[in-house]
């Protein structure tokens, strides 16, 4: 058991790389109004979000479901939506 | 009277026992996108979720499903709960011709009484965010209306749009935006990014009902929703200058965020669960900058489940697919009586027509797939008779089980446009279409052993009312 004053110890055991891209560049962007709750993270490669309450279907690279995972490379290809367009010329 | 603000109409939502409050304490996920996914799949009567004892929140607010029922859309509309779904729609297309109705502009907004700007924005700290779907890449504003106007006529007040897209929650102060290339704020965009220049936006979150109903409706490049929802409402529609691009918003909105599309700046987004019941996205987004956010003290934060149908989004975008379809078919063909277009966008419809003559409904099913909506969307149309209400499935399955013979009353045309999302499209955006003609066949069309059909009474609909009515008052 670990002390349940902070969110940080939780979200260290539980997340220690992104869920979805396995980055180990995570961030903490918001702490719960209650302290010691829980913690929201993202990855800083392919901005997925989460909460450290979540279940581990969403929290954890090993339960993390196949067909949502991204690697470097899906993000690099990733289609633009809508494309930009060309700049306009006098 | 019309409803100015969510607070009012959600006042009479308590009264008429279509808010259910959740009192004991929920987990922010799964609990919350999982009730609001739930009052989905318990019938035609489901409530507005209230929850305020959200984990780890202190003053969290988040109402759910607020649209989620005929009874909650029909009192958005002022209409008694219990109308029905026909009924709903045919009242929604005879206000649809008031418009327009020009809006009343008024400077006591409530939302002018809290501000924060610059560094001290940070989204988590005013809305209890939350995810819905185990697919989501983050936390979605997915029921909040964005208001933007044409950079090359800022001043056409019917050219301004508002519009419901959804955002991702990237950052404290930044949003993902999703302006399908169709959608007015794309054309918006566009033009900008052309000038390398950022596009202005307002995002209003918590509106009156009316507003999520006009943000999804099809209405012309140059036609107001404001002045649509006026036409809804039947009075103005109550809007307020944003304090820092100066575009029009609702007065009544619980938070107004306001900043930039970014110029030519994309980034990763998704995916998210849609409307069709499947997920989107993994694709590289525009990104939206927060400049200011002001909001009324103690802000109501709305959201709406979406994933596989039904679900709250589909009560909110099914009047507004239904009502042009059934404008378009009767200006030709006043034998229409009805069009239930309410199946994922209108990719199937259900046609309730009186025939002129053998053959008549079948052509009724092909002009549904060409009609503007329909190049895009119908992919299946049922044709049934004047009798029989579109609405009403059951009845709906009973005349496809008793008046269809297949080699002659179901039709599949081949290699037709759809739009790219629909799943079954090969390739994306083509597709085959079906008509299955459920009516009776009338002279000379002499199939079949149609002699002598059993009818409602004629006494029967009046009944039906009486019934319904002495139900809801219970």
């Amino acid at each position: 058991m670990h002390s349940s004053d902070s969110g940080r110890s939780e979200a260290a055991d539980a997340a220690p790389v992104c869920p979805r891209c396995a980055h180990d560049g995570v961030r903490a962007v918001a702490h719960s109004p209650v302290p010691g709750v829980w913690q929201v993270l993202q990855c800083a490669r392919c901005l997925y979000m989460w909460r450290t309450t979540e279940p581990a279907r969403r929290t954890r690279r090993a339960d993390y479901p196949a067909q949502f995972r991204l690697t470097e490379h899906d993000i690099a290809t990733a289609a633009e939506v809508p494309a930009v367009p060309a700049l306009r010329t006098r | 009277m019309p409803y100015d603000d969510l607070r009012s109409f959600l006042n009479t939502l308590e009264k008429e026992g279509q808010l259910l409050r959740i009192t004991d304490e929920v987990l922010p996920e799964p609990d919350l996108a999982a009730a609001a996914n739930a009052a989905g799949r318990i019938g035609d009567g489901a409530p507005a979720l209230w929850f305020d004892r959200v984990k780890g929140f202190t003053d969290a607010r988040i109402v759910m499903n607020v649209h989620g029922s005929w009874r909650n859309h029909a009192l958005a509309l002022g209409m008694p709960k219990e109308t029905s779904t026909r009924e709903q729609v045919e009242e929604f297309a005879r206000r649809w011709d008031a418009f327009p109705v020009a809006p009343e502009r008024r400077e006591d907004a409530p939302w002018r009484e809290n501000t924060v700007t610059g560094d001290d924005i940070d989204l988590f700290d005013i809305l209890p965010l939350f995810r819905l779907n185990d697919g989501d890449g983050g936390f979605y504003l997915d029921k909040a209306a964005v208001v933007s106007r044409d950079p090359d006529d800022p001043d056409h007040f019917g050219k301004q749009n508002l519009g419901t897209y959804r955002m991702e929650v990237i950052g404290r102060d930044r949003l993902a935006l999703q302006p399908v290339p169709v959608h007015d704020i794309a054309q918006h965009l566009r033009t900008a990014e052309e000038q390398g220049r950022d596009l202005p936006v307002a995002i209003t979150l918590g509106n009156d009902p009316v507003v999520p109903l006009v943000a999804g409706m099809p209405l012309r490049y140059d036609q107001s929703e404001y002045e649509m929802a006026g036409a809804l409402r039947g009075a103005p529609m109550p809007i307020a200058t944003a304090p820092h691009t100066g575009l029009d918003v609702p007065w009544g909105a619980e938070v107004v965020i306001e900043g930039v599309v970014e110029s030519r700046v994309r980034q990763i987004e998704g995916p998210f669960g849609e409307f069709t019941g499947h997920y989107s996205g993994g694709r590289r987004m525009p990104v939206i900058r927060i400049e200011r956010i002001s909001y009324r003290t103690d802000p109501i934060f709305e959201s709406l489940y979406l994933g596989m149908p039904w679900t709250e989004c589909d009560y909110l975008v099914g009047p507004n697919t239904c009502v042009p379809l059934l404008k378009q078919l009767r200006a030709e063909f006043p034998e229409v009586r009805a069009v239930n277009a309410m199946y994922t966008h209108g990719l199937l419809v259900i046609i309730s027509t009186a025939k002129r003559y053998g053959g008549f409904a079948k052509a009724v099913g092909m002009r549904a797939m060409t009609t503007p909506h329909g190049l895009g969307y119908v992919t299946q149309v049922i044709v049934v008779d004047e009798d029989v209400d579109p609405f009403d499935l059951p009845q709906v399955m009973w005349a496809q089980s008793a008046k269809v013979n297949p080699k002659e009353d179901v039709v599949i045309i081949p290699n037709l446009s759809v739009v790219e999302l629909a799943p079954a499209a090969q390739p994306a955006g083509v597709t085959s279409k079906m008509i299955i003609d459920a009516t009776t066949p009338v002279a000379p069309d002499v199939r079949g052993n149609f002699g002598t059909p059993a009818k409602d009474l004629p006494e029967t609909a009046e009944w039906t009312t009486r019934l319904r009515s002495l139900l809801a008052r219970r």
